[in-house]
């Protein structure tokens, strides 16, 4: 079962593994972090020009890191609009995938707050600094295993 | 930040209950509030024989930072960044800056010093003891956090060790609540009978 981004990708040689679609009929693919620059520039050439969300989860305890991008082509005239959505996995001990905020820039934020959750190093991300926690925060609070610090915050007021 | 910790002298007052009691007990009459200063002041120079007195109940000894005269309010404009390393909750208050007692004058200049404010809305009853038992942790958190970088984190983990270690007195009953605090909503649970669990003796199982 292939989707037509995946044919179109074979058909120019582009490394990928296609991982099925999801419950919307979106067709998934996995790109590998040293291709993905070189294949966002292409699929922007191709005509994804709206990246319409980025986000980025842990895949299990002592797995993977996974970031997301969902692009849409936006275009006159088009009431079913081509979407595709990209997965990259980078290794939780060195997790470096290159930043996709030169093709879209609205990929600014979205990439610093996967950074400051899960601590993925998007290479060439002009400020890739905390965005939610405080700078001087220790840790990534969203990887499994991470360990939230005995705080006092929780306040039994009555 | 560049800058670690390094073994902090420490600096610790009620900031606020000065304030607050003159405030509260303002319409009652100005004598008493003086006789209330006179009581601080023996307090404050307890506070400085108070290193050997510790060291007697076991207790990371104090060094509290000598007092400093004429303290003038530095580098808190907005061109240093209009903020400061501080770690505020509500009972504890830490800022890595000397406060002076009296004034209030916050020296920012000085950064090796680590000043707390204990319960600054006053919401427990504290007495001179319950108070040493605080700083002396406050100094054994200080001194175990040495070497650590000066952030926000760091000195947020020393607050929150040290609520977490008030509440345990409140728990164990030596402190308890103010019941004349301006806000009584118990933050740190409501009052109860019997707190001191340490000292119920098992009476049943004695008996049978």
């Amino acid at each position: 079962m292939q989707g037509r981004l995946s044919a179109w990708l074979v058909k120019h040689g582009l490394v990928h593994r296609s991982l099925g679609f999801d419950y919307q009929g979106i067709e998934t693919l996995q790109i590998k972090p040293e291709d993905w620059h070189s294949i966002a520039v292409i699929l922007y050439v191709y005509g994804y020009n709206y990246l319409r969300s980025q986000c980025a989860y842990d895949v299990a305890p002592g797995g993977l890191l996974a970031s997301v991008y969902h692009l849409t082509r936006i275009e006159y005239g088009i009431d079913q609009p081509e979407e595709v959505c990209i997965k990259v996995f980078a290794s939780r001990r060195n997790p470096r995938i290159p930043s996709v905020f030169w093709v879209w820039k609205s990929a600014d934020f979205q990439e610093r707050e996967s950074y400051d959750m899960l601590g993925i190093l998007y290479d060439n991300h002009p400020r890739l600094k905390r965005i939610l926690m405080p700078e001087s925060w220790i840790g990534w609070p969203l990887r499994k295993d991470y360990i939230a610090p005995n705080f006092y915050e929780i306040q039994d007021a009555h | 930040m560049a800058a670690t910790m390094a073994k902090f002298p420490l600096l610790g007052y009620f900031g606020g209950k000065k304030q607050l009691q003159k405030r509260r007990d303002f319409s009652i009459a100005a004598q008493q509030s003086q006789v209330q200063e006179s009581q601080e002041k023996a307090e404050e120079e307890r506070e400085s024989v108070r290193t050997e007195k510790v060291l007697g109940t076991g207790g990371t000894p104090l060094r509290p930072v000598e007092k400093q005269v004429n303290v003038e309010s530095k580098n808190m404009g907005r061109e240093y960044g209009g903020d400061w390393l501080s770690s505020a909750t509500r009972h504890v208050r830490i800022y890595a800056a000397y406060i002076d007692p009296e004034t209030c004058a916050f020296d920012q200049t000085q950064m090796d010093k680590l000043t707390i404010i204990l319960d600054p809305t006053n919401e427990f009853v504290w007495t001179s003891e319950s108070c040493n038992k605080v700083y002396s942790y406050f100094q054994e958190l200080v001194d175990h956090y040495e070497g650590a970088p000066l952030t926000e984190y760091t000195l947020r983990l020393i607050g929150s060790d040290i609520e977490h270690y008030i509440r345990k007195l409140l728990y164990d009953g030596e402190i308890k609540y103010n019941m004349d605090a301006r806000v009584l909503n118990f933050s740190m649970g409501k009052p109860r009978m019997m707190f001191n669990n340490n000292d119920i003796q098992p009476q049943d199982v004695q008996q049978s």
